[in-house]
């Protein structure tokens, strides 16, 4: 029985097929048989973007995608036309190039798709992947760990890429954490609350229900929990305008102390009148924020209160608000002298505003002072200067093939959110409670991958803390 | 040769100067008592009986080292085995032919499955033991155990020498020294000394060392492994005070009847020893506000309450279960101790206050108002030792050859302790015979997940078995238990009987000639609802319908399918447990199928070994500190274990990947080698002397 079950599987895993929904669950789990896909190249605007897939269904995705045509002679480029697999809408010309395993990066069925750089093209081309059955976003790491477990790297390249793991796991913890700020971020915890407390009570049914004393309902209770959840999440997917737009591009924020000129700062870069400005310090009290275009990267703008201790309620909420953005940014425009803001972790430019203020000829700010611009933000003196210095912190942030680009993580939450409202489908029908738990852990798992968490302990400690359990 | 014997040695001489004679029993006769055994266990507990004939089983000369002959396979706290997940425990020990299954086949009183409309994934066999007849079975089986000698003692001490150079740790085991002075050599030692480490039982102010109730606590043997470095730990636990049967009221309390058939613990057993109607009923009462009253009035009496050790969680006492969820009735279960026991064990009861305001306690309680209390309940406070300092061979990372197992890793329950037996009397053999040891992946077995838990994770609360700490639970049952463990107990640790090995393979080729036939058999929906008007098929679908999928249908199963297609699936109905068994698969099949890939993933991380000699506080590991110093002390065998390690990043993860020593690498460097007359030569000459 044993073996015929594995044999089994790994027919599935070459063969024809099946909606798979339930791939990737629980904890990111590298080398599994599922197949993956990524952004390889960096984001931003460039000519050309390369996404690549790696497992069995690498074949079955590249064909979905150019269908109905076979798939071209193995390790040459071919130039195809891309369209969604469901809609039938095309996407781009693209070259396409099919690895069949195991000569490719990774040992698995490879394909790359070179598309033209463009969000759109990249982000279309993401979301046709996300629903190709069987294919999944890969976790931090994930094409590394199959090439290493396919004997396709020697140690001293795993050596090299450990740091790179590194800086990837810690840009996509920055853009978690930067999803998760917003409202798409507070619905993900909320759900995954109750989703962890409707487990633990079904788990507790199936652990105590029969020896110890649970209260009537238990059951009843969590089915209406997971009920809610449904539709809740049902809507959520079905509504695109519900929710924040998750925010692509690189986050910059303008913070210093007040009257600086932050505000005339955002809306020089951003050529248009986003911020109230006013010489009077504190007019700005919340987080603006406008997505532009700088020196040619996508990002995103926040102006922020003046940092000090604040007169008001609402300033200092400002204030909080500020420093919190600084928590997750990527690049920080300083305009003014002194310290810097807290998080200094991030890159950092200071920028000294009102050098028209300067008397000609002198004196000049302190030469104690860390490396700084000066810009005049009446005049405009300065601002190719500053253009200049962005564009090379942006091409920094940007370029670097390990962040996790925005559109991958649009990919992702699509793709887990898809996957836990199958799960909970699969709880409603399920004939027995441990399959109904089974249900509940795969969606619980999905959405661990959104935000973090997930355990088993988790699960104890809720079940100890709403149960007398125990002898 | 040198061995650690401290100052602290003396002391505790002190306090156990008692001579013991020294009695042996040997199970066989043939074997002349000789001072080296290639296995000592320490402890005959439910973890040192069951390392203890394991190793036997294995073919290891071993000698079980107890306290008192008259102790073995007692069961010291609930007169029960079994349980959801505990259930769970048992049928794998018994697929490694590990003893307390069949033992409480013969000695139950009470045989009862919970769970049975939750899914065959968690039902959880259980069983009311005679304490008396369990005690006597496993003597009986012990005793007669070829290559096992018992023998009455008190360790006082390891005997430790140079460690061997190829493996990792500071010194090694080489046998015990006994509290008359005399030595014991031996190539492996287990200890399964259970409460006895500095134990301290607890009634009311009261505190008193001692192991179990008039056992003599192990002090010399702690301070011994203290001193090489063992990190230590307190937990508590608790036992309910025992009352007279004949002082209860039953009839006005719910019985609780036994099941009819009962369903044997062991896969050899097609019954068990006792027909159902001669079985003894249990029965349920309930507290109530007086007993919550009694219990916080006295809190000042009852220092076990008071204590800082760390208690569980979940409720292990009704003190904590009044303090932690008050104005509500708590159940209590009045348990049978035996056949011909006056004692009734109060389930739900355990109680450190002071004797008699537990009998005080004890009449307040519907059914027990003339209840007379035989002995109070008590609390004991021992010491454990931290589990991650054990791999999941059991072996301690600090004494090379010395095995830990039961309750000094810091579980509770007879089931975790059995467990562990088995695995360390296996490893413990195995690592005498230079074999590779026996691991249980947390894919394959609960037992897999109990000591990945301890090992990966340590614990600071007695622990115990849940389902719900199994993440593959519908592919972790109770009922297929021996297609998962008993092939590999027989070929890699040679611990199962030609018998068992016999019945399990006939039973994995039934079930895979079986499912096929079933999957073979389609007919339209239409057709499958004439033949079984019985069942809800849902006509929808006009794709051919396989029998596998009709035996999916909860009213269908294999007797009922059978009727409808007799040739060729009569002949499935024909053993019982077999018919069971198919309906299960089919009901599991495409979650099982899923599943699959999940386990294959986590087995292939399992397969990427870490050396165990790997130096994580030297520079050339790239690692935070914080990271380093939980590898350090864990010391994961794989990269799965690594990564379950709380706080290890997957960056952390990556960075282990250039150490790993996957058995392909291993297969190359071997490759390499010049294969020259003179290496062929001295391998020649190793294999002669091995012969």
């Amino acid at each position: 029985m044993w073996r015929g079950l594995l044999t089994l599987v790994a027919r599935a895993a070459r063969g024809p097929l099946r909606p798979c929904t339930r791939q990737g669950s629980r904890t990111p789990v590298p080398g599994s048989g599922a197949t993956i896909f990524a952004l390889s190249s960096g984001q931003g605007r460039c000519g050309i973007a390369v996404i690549r897939t790696s497992g069995p269904a690498s074949g079955h995705a590249l064909r979905s995608l150019t269908a109905p045509r076979d798939l071209p002679q193995a390790r040459r480029a071919c130039l195809r036309l891309l369209s969604d697999p469901r809609s039938g809408e095309p996407l781009d010309r693209a070259l396409v190039l099919w690895f069949p395993g195991p000569q490719s990066f990774t040992g698995e069925d490879c394909a790359e798709f070179h598309v033209h750089g463009g969000p759109a093209v990249v982000s279309g081309v993401l979301q046709a992947l996300g629903r190709v059955p069987g294919l999944r976003p890969a976790e931090a790491g994930e094409f590394t760990r199959r090439a290493f477990a396919h004997g396709k790297l020697s140690l001293t390249e795993v050596e090299g890429l450990a740091d790179l793991i590194h800086a990837e796991t810690e840009a996509q913890r920055r853009q978690a954490l930067r999803q998760l700020d917003g409202e798409l971020g507070h619905l993900c915890r909320g759900w995954a609350d109750t989703l962890t407390k409707a487990l633990a009570h079904v788990e507790a049914y199936i652990d105590f229900g029969e020896d110890d004393d649970l209260e009537e309902g238990v059951l009843e209770r969590a089915d209406s929990q997971v009920r809610e959840l449904e539709v809740a999440l049902g809507a959520h997917l079905r509504d695109a305008r519900r929710g924040q737009r998750l925010r692509s591009g690189a986050h910059v924020v303008v913070a210093g102390p007040p009257n600086a000129g932050k505000s005339s700062l955002v809306n020089l870069l951003s050529r248009k009148p986003v911020s109230i400005v006013s010489p009077e310090p504190g007019t700005t009290r919340d987080v603006l924020e406008t997505p532009v275009d700088l020196a040619g990267f996508p990002a995103l703008l926040s102006d922020t209160a003046g940092l000090r201790e604040g007169t008001g309620l609402v300033e200092q909420e400002g204030v909080r608000r500020a420093r919190e953005s600084c928590n997750f940014l990527d690049v920080v425009v300083n305009p003014a002298a002194g310290r810097s803001p807290d998080g200094n972790s991030q890159r950092l430019v200071l920028v000294l505003n009102k050098s028209d203020l300067l008397p000609p000829g002198g004196p000049y700010p302190s030469p104690d002072l860390p490396p700084h611009l000066l810009l005049s933000c009446l005049t405009g003196e300065g601002l190719d200067d500053l253009l200049e210095a962005l564009r090379k912190e942006l091409a920094a942030v940007c370029g670097d093939p390990s962040t996790g680009p925005p559109l991958l993580t649009r990919a992702r939450h699509q793709h887990h959110l898809q996957g836990c409202l199958d799960a909970l489908g699969h709880y409603k029908q399920a004939k027995d409670v441990s399959l109904a738990a089974e249900a509940l852990r795969v969606a619980r798992g999905h959405l661990a991958h959104l935000t973090s968490g997930g355990g088993t302990e988790e699960i104890l400690d809720i079940i100890f803390r709403d149960f007398c359990v125990g002898k | 040769m040198f061995s650690f014997r401290g100052c602290g040695r003396r002391v505790a001489a002190s306090l156990t100067k008692q001579h013991l004679p020294l009695v042996r029993f040997s199970g066989d006769s043939a074997a002349s008592w000789t001072p080296h055994f290639d296995v000592v266990v320490i402890g005959g507990g439910h973890a040192g009986t069951e390392a203890a004939a394991a190793a036997a089983r294995c073919g290891s000369r071993t000698l079980l080292l107890t306290h008192r002959v008259d102790t073995i396979g007692q069961m010291s706290c609930n007169p029960s085995f079994g349980g959801i997940g505990k259930g769970h425990l048992m049928r794998e020990v018994d697929a490694l032919d590990g003893l307390c299954c069949r033992i409480c086949d013969q000695s139950g009183v009470h045989y009862k499955v919970l769970n049975r409309r939750k899914g065959p994934a968690v039902w959880g066999l259980r069983a009311q033991i005679d304490r008396k007849l369990y005690k006597q079975n496993m003597q009986k089986e012990i005793l007669t155990t070829p290559l096992l000698t018992v023998q009455e003692g008190a360790v006082e001490d390891l005997i430790l020498t140079e460690p061997e150079p190829e493996h990792t740790g500071k010194c090694r085991a080489s046998g015990v020294v006994l509290a008359d002075g005399s030595k014991v050599y031996a190539d492996s030692v287990i200890l399964t000394a259970g409460t006895f480490l500095r134990g301290m039982i607890v009634i009311g102010l009261e505190m008193h060392p001692a192991g179990r109730l008039g056992d003599q606590p192990s002090v010399g043997l702690a301070q011994t492994l203290e001193k090489l470095g063992f990190v230590v730990g307190r937990l508590k636990t608790g036992t309910p005070p025992r009352i007279a049967k004949e002082s209860i009221n039953f009839s006005i309390l719910n019985q609780q009847t036994p099941d009819n058939p009962s369903i044997p613990f062991s896969f050899l057993n097609e019954t068990v020893w006792i027909k159902p109607e001669d079985q003894l009923p249990c029965y349920l009462t309930h507290t109530n506000p007086r007993v919550d009253e009694i219990v916080l009035e006295n809190l000042h009496l009852n220092s076990h309450i008071k204590e800082t050790t760390r208690g569980p969680r979940y409720c292990p006492s009704i003190e904590s279960k009044v303090l932690r969820f008050p104005n509500r009735l708590h159940q209590v279960w009045l348990e049978p101790e035996g056949m011909d026991s006056d004692l009734i064990y109060p389930q739900g009861l355990s109680v450190t206050l002071p004797a008699e305001l537990q009998e005080k306690m004890i009449t307040c309680i519907r059914g027990l108002e003339k209840a007379k209390m035989i002995h109070p309940g008590y609390g004991v406070q021992y010491d454990y030792f931290d589990p991650r300092q054990i791999a999941p061979s059991l072996e301690t990372h600090l004494v090379q050859r010395l095995f830990f197992a039961g309750q000094i890793n810091g579980t509770t329950g007879y089931e975790e302790a059995a467990a562990q037996g088995v695995i360390a009397g296996i490893n413990a053999s195995l690592r005498v015979r230079h074999k590779p040891p026996f691991v249980i992946s947390r894919t394959e077995g609960y037992i897999g997940v109990l000591i990945d838990d301890l090992t990966t994770m340590g614990t600071n609360e007695p622990y115990r078995m849940f389902t719900s700490r199994a993440e593959f639970r519908l592919s972790l049952r109770p009922d297929n238990a021996d297609s998962r463990l008993t092939f590999r107990g027989y070929k890699e640790a040679g611990c199962v009987s030609q018998q068992r090995y016999e019945r399990a393979s006939w039973m994995k080729s039934s079930l895979e000639e079986g499912i096929s036939v079933l999957k073979s058999i389609e007919f339209s929906s239409s057709k499958w609802k004439k033949l079984i008007p019985e069942a809800s098929i849902s006509m929808g679908k006009s794709l051919p319908l396989r029998a596998l999928d009709v035996l999916k249908y909860e009213e269908v199963d294999m007797e009922l399918l059978a009727k409808a297609v007799p040739e060729p699936l009569e002949k499935y109905t024909k053993c019982r447990e077999l018919a069971e068994r198919l309906k299960i698969e089919a009901a599991y099949e495409s979650v099982l199928f899923h599943q699959q890939q999940e386990i294959k993933s986590v087995q292939r991380d399992e397969a990427l070994q870490l050396p165990k000699d790997l130096e994580y506080l030297s520079k050339d590991v790239s690692l935070s500190c914080e990271v380093r110093e939980k590898l350090h002390f864990c010391r994961p065998q794989t990269i799965g274990a690594a990564s379950r390690i709380p706080g290890v990043t997957p960056a952390a993860i990556i960075n282990l990947l250039r150490f790993v020593k996957t058995t392909q690498q291993r297969q190359a460097a071997l490759n390499e080698l010049p294969q020259t007359d003179h290496c062929l030569c001295d391998t020649d000459k190793l294999e002669e002397r091995q012969l």
